[in-house]
């Protein structure tokens, strides 16, 4: 305890109103999302009671066995002119619940309420979704609070980029979608992904060289995985890429795919450009005499310890999300290789592309580090 | 020509070029990591066994590839192929836990359409498959975070042999801290770029905020991205701890 009581001592008052502010927000955005059902147009229930009306056993025609379920839930409404009132709904769920919920007390639900009342006159209706928000809101908190502890200003940084580059996007699709034709979805991403390199690199190292040399290095090895990853595709005529798997489509398929492998890869390149930067920038530092051939060879070296990693963390992030869709259709009977072709070309092309964006960004982040390297060396 | 092929073959003549043998350790694990994660979807076809357990087995696998098989066997390997397990039991209980809550399992209304023609009654349970689902696209990211730190404490102890336990936790940490925003990076934007489509359509039926935050769609996107930060800022003081420890006490034995 008076361990704790010195540390907040010793923090200074801008950490201390940063605490504070921190704290603030949370308290107010908790209160908020366990007060909000006002602001909502929709009707929401909490559920107070519910029972177990019927339980089938269904085997489908694929032979899957799962279990039925019906339950009866009477809720309290929570807002709008029937507010306070019970509400009786029927639920179905299986015990798989690919599609479906099994709710319990205390759960809160969007409903749709029927025109007439039953019999006694109670109303009825129907759940059309769940209340998300708050447990949204509560696991946000979580990773704001990890980050913080965890990574301190590090954290911090993370933290502010993140919500910038959310920003940023949100508000260049709003331009997309009200302001532009189609077609300009390519140009909007290639400035998305000028714009998140310089807040993203700036927020995590600074105003540097390091951070320069690693901008620099972005831009260019992305532009040049995106140019090889189209240039593939154009010799290949596109022969194996599923694009019916795509789903939400309200825009070209291609351009979609384009533009999402170019901001996917982006985030790899840039890790490995401003790890390479930092760690040539270091071992000048740490001797100024070092020859150019031994600066070469240590950054090659740190550039294959990475190359690998890096890959793999595009790799197990694009083809998980995969995973329920894939035994979905395994279990309808399909054959293994439709299924995999059919779910995971685009997947895997985008995953090969930022290897091939990562793996090229090393040479490139190796020849610009050492550029501004010797920028610095003549200079001093 | 097939276009995966061709990108394969690019991909796999750069890593050789620029890795040299290490390139083809890392090309070969991209696959031996695709073939556990189509065994482990093939686990999962059956109803009985849990797919929380078949997760940590082939998280062992994976870790083991990554960390024991391209990196080979060392103490260093080691420490941070203990850590990664260590970090992804406790990530699964919460992510298990976070799933249940949040029900952002299976498919959303939105893909309705397109699972008409399936049965959608297959037995399996899909609230342990969303939480698995997370711990995968994880785990390439704290993979990563955790064979850095180790190697660079290893590095800080062998230079300097008199640093106390605590000493070396705290570097581990502040390697930790380095790191910690380009890989959340690396995730942010992979993320971001597989669920453009989805941003895009969502602008484009100008959903309200209500609708987004509690459509199960988006809130499983969301809740990916805020756990996968949450593991990557978990496996930092677990790898720095297990690694000074290790490194101190057998100092003591020597």
């Amino acid at each position: 305890m008076r361990a704790f009581i010195n540390k907040i001592k010793d923090m200074s008052n801008r950490q201390h109103a940063f605490y504070v502010f921190i704290t603030f927000c949370f308290i107010i955005s908790i209160v908020f999302i366990y007060h909000n059902h006002s602001f909502y147009d929709k009707p929401i229930a909490k559920v107070t009671e519910t029972s177990l009306l019927e339980t089938t056993k269904t085997t489908d025609e694929h032979h899957n066995e799962d279990q039925l379920f019906t339950q009866h839930i009477t809720a309290q409404l929570k807002n709008g002119e029937k507010k306070g009132k019970p509400i009786f709904l029927t639920n179905e769920y299986s015990s798989s619940g690919a599609y479906d919920h099994k709710f319990t007390v205390g759960k809160e639900v969007f409903v749709s309420i029927d025109k007439n009342t039953d019999k006694e006159g109670n109303l009825t209706g129907k759940i059309t979704n769940v209340k998300r928000d708050k447990y949204i809101v509560i696991v946000a908190w979580i990773f704001i609070f990890t980050l913080l502890i965890i990574g301190k200003k590090q954290g911090q940084f993370t933290i502010i980029s993140f919500i910038i580059n959310i920003l940023l996007l949100s508000y260049a699709l709003d331009i997309y979608v009200n302001y532009t034709n189609t077609d300009s979805l390519l140009w909007i991403s290639a400035l998305l992904a000028i714009l998140f390199t310089f807040t993203s690199l700036l927020f995590i190292n600074g105003f540097n060289e390091k951070t320069y040399a690693a901008i620099v290095t972005t831009l260019f090895g992305t532009f040049f995985s995106l140019f090889i990853a189209h240039l593939a595709m154009w010799l290949t005529s596109e022969n194996g890429l599923h694009y019916e798997e795509m789903q939400f489509l309200t825009r070209p398929y291609y351009l979609v795919f384009m533009a999402g492998l170019f901001i996917g890869s982006l985030g790899a390149v840039m890790d490995v450009a401003i790890t390479m930067s930092s760690s040539i920038f270091e071992l000048y530092e740490r001797n100024h005499g070092i020859s150019m051939k031994s600066l070469k060879k240590s950054g090659m070296d740190i550039g294959r310890d990475i190359m690998g990693t890096i890959t793999n963390i595009l790799f197990f992030a694009y083809l998980s999300g995969s995973i329920p869709m894939l035994i979905l259709y395994l279990k309808n009977s399909s054959s293994l290789g439709y299924t995999l072709s059919m779910n995971l070309s685009l997947e895997i092309a985008r995953a090969l592309a930022g290897g091939i964006g990562v793996v090229l960004t090393i040479p490139i982040s190796l020849y610009i580090s050492i550029f501004f390297v010797n920028r610095k060396r003549e200079k001093s | 020509m097939n276009v995966l092929l061709l990108l394969a073959i690019i991909l796999f003549v750069l890593m050789i070029f620029i890795g040299g043998k290490k390139g083809i350790r890392s090309f070969f694990s991209l696959f031996l990591n695709f073939a556990v994660i189509v065994l482990t979807i093939l686990f999962m076809l059956d109803p009985h066994i849990n797919p929380v357990i078949i997760t940590l087995i082939a998280c062992v696998l994976i870790s083991y590839i990554n960390l024991l098989f391209v990196n080979q066997i060392n103490s260093k390997t080691i420490i941070a192929f203990i850590s990664t397990i260590v970090t992804i039991v406790i990530l699964l209980l919460f992510i298990n836990f976070i799933t249940e809550i949040t029900m952002i399992q299976g498919f959303g209304v939105e893909e309705s359409e397109e699972l008409a023609v399936f049965s959608l009654y297959v037995g399996v349970d899909f609230v342990k498959i969303a939480a698995s689902v997370i711990i995968m696209s994880t785990i390439g990211a704290i993979m990563d975070v955790s064979i850095s730190i180790t190697t660079s404490v290893n590095e800080i102890f062998h230079h300097n042999r008199s640093l106390q336990k605590k000493d070396l936790f705290l570097s581990g940490l502040n390697i930790g801290r380095d790191i910690l925003g380009t890989d959340t990076n690396t995730l942010f934007f992979a993320f971001f770029g597989s669920y453009l489509g989805l941003l895009i359509w969502v602008k484009d039926l100008s959903y309200s905020y209500g609708e987004i935050i509690n459509s199960k769609i988006f809130s499983t996107e969301i809740v990916t991205i805020l756990c996968a930060g949450i593991g990557i800022a978990l496996i930092i003081p677990i790898t720095s701890w297990i690694s000074a420890s290790y490194l101190v006490k057998t100092k003591q034995k020597s």
